[in-house]
């Protein structure tokens, strides 16, 4: 991994990473100030299966959020546990799989 | 995009499934040989990066908001194979650390957003890109989540859930994500113009899928 992070173009793109983590928070409030509404819900609206969701796993953040902390503060650590777990494990399904 | 669970009956879900594991088998099995020292960093960033970039919603003045979805910039950038391997890590996290998209539907939301999503991008940037690269680009991630967004509204039109409305989650997912799907080639160009500026050998979808360009040393 230091090796990983000594390469340019990688630390230009983990710093990219982190350009887009901090970002997160204003970009949540702002769809909150619009209204957030997906194609998937209209049509659910439009059939009457918006009450059909029945999730049975909520998830360890649920909705990108942390239980207890603020709408801002969780959306970061959301952000930020989401983008280096999904870096983990790309790296290492990927690395099982070199040959 | 992402179907939570409830949605799906369990036979268009178990089809899903299906699908979405023979796809991505097929590509583990394929990405063997093209992972290595450049490469495999390049599969955890370009994944890490989505999930971050599907994070941030676009407000868009009316009610609605739209993220990127990635699976199209995927395939280009990392070629079929890495690219539905990069997006199964995204939208499995998504489901199981983050609850969104059901787990019981997580075969749908891969069916759409890592296999669909990856090779109609990657089929339309590969059919295009001799008439003008960035555009490509553009056509391959407004046209790929377009199709992507069919599937989903075939998987829920035929569920009992939709009350079998077909034309009406049809019309109402492929209008709506054709819409914003304008965004979704925008960005799709936009950082495919820039990778591709400024390491045009990172961009596997580039080459040939059984002449790859050689490992480039740093």
């Amino acid at each position: 991994m230091n090796a990983l992070v000594s390469d340019s173009w990688m630390r230009r793109a983990l710093l990219g990473l982190l350009v887009l983590v901090v970002l997160a928070p204003a970009f949540g409030w702002a769809s909150g100030v619009v209204g957030y509404a997906e194609p998937l819900e209209n049509a659910a609206e439009a059939t009457g299966a918006a009450d059909a969701a029945a999730p049975i796993a909520p998830g360890l953040l649920p909705d990108y959020a942390v239980p207890g902390l603020d709408a801002p503060l969780g959306t970061l650590v959301s952000a930020a546990v989401g983008t280096g777990v999904t870096l983990a494990v790309a790296l290492g399904a990927g690395r099982l799989l070199e040959r | 995009m992402h179907i939570p669970d409830g949605f799906l009956d369990p036979l268009i879900a178990g089809l899903f499934w299906v699908a979405s594991g023979v796809a991505i088998g097929i590509a583990v099995r394929r990405a063997r040989d093209k992972l290595g020292d450049e490469r495999t960093p390049l599969l955890g960033v370009v994944a890490a990066g989505i999930f971050a970039a599907q994070m941030l919603n676009w407000p868009i003045p009316g009610g609605t908001s739209a993220h990127f979805v990635g699976g199209a910039f995927a395939g280009i950038l990392l070629g079929p194979s890495l690219g539905v391997l990069a997006m199964t890590a995204v939208v499995t996290i998504q489901a199981l650390v983050f609850g969104d998209g059901g787990i019981i539907a997580l075969g749908g939301n891969l069916f759409a957003m890592a296999v669909v999503d990856v090779l109609v991008g990657y089929a339309i940037f590969r059919a295009l890109r001799g008439v003008h690269e960035t555009g490509a680009a553009f056509v391959a991630g407004w046209g790929a989540i377009t199709v992507s967004a069919l599937a989903v509204g075939l998987g829920v039109g035929l569920s009992s859930a939709f009350a079998y409305e077909l034309g009406l989650t049809v019309s109402i997912m492929v209008v709506g994500h054709a819409v914003l799907g304008l965004i979704e080639g925008a960005i799709t160009a936009a950082v495919y113009g820039f990778v591709a500026n400024a390491r045009p050998d990172l961009v596997l979808g580039r080459f040939d899928d059984d002449s790859l360009s050689p490992e480039v040393g740093l």
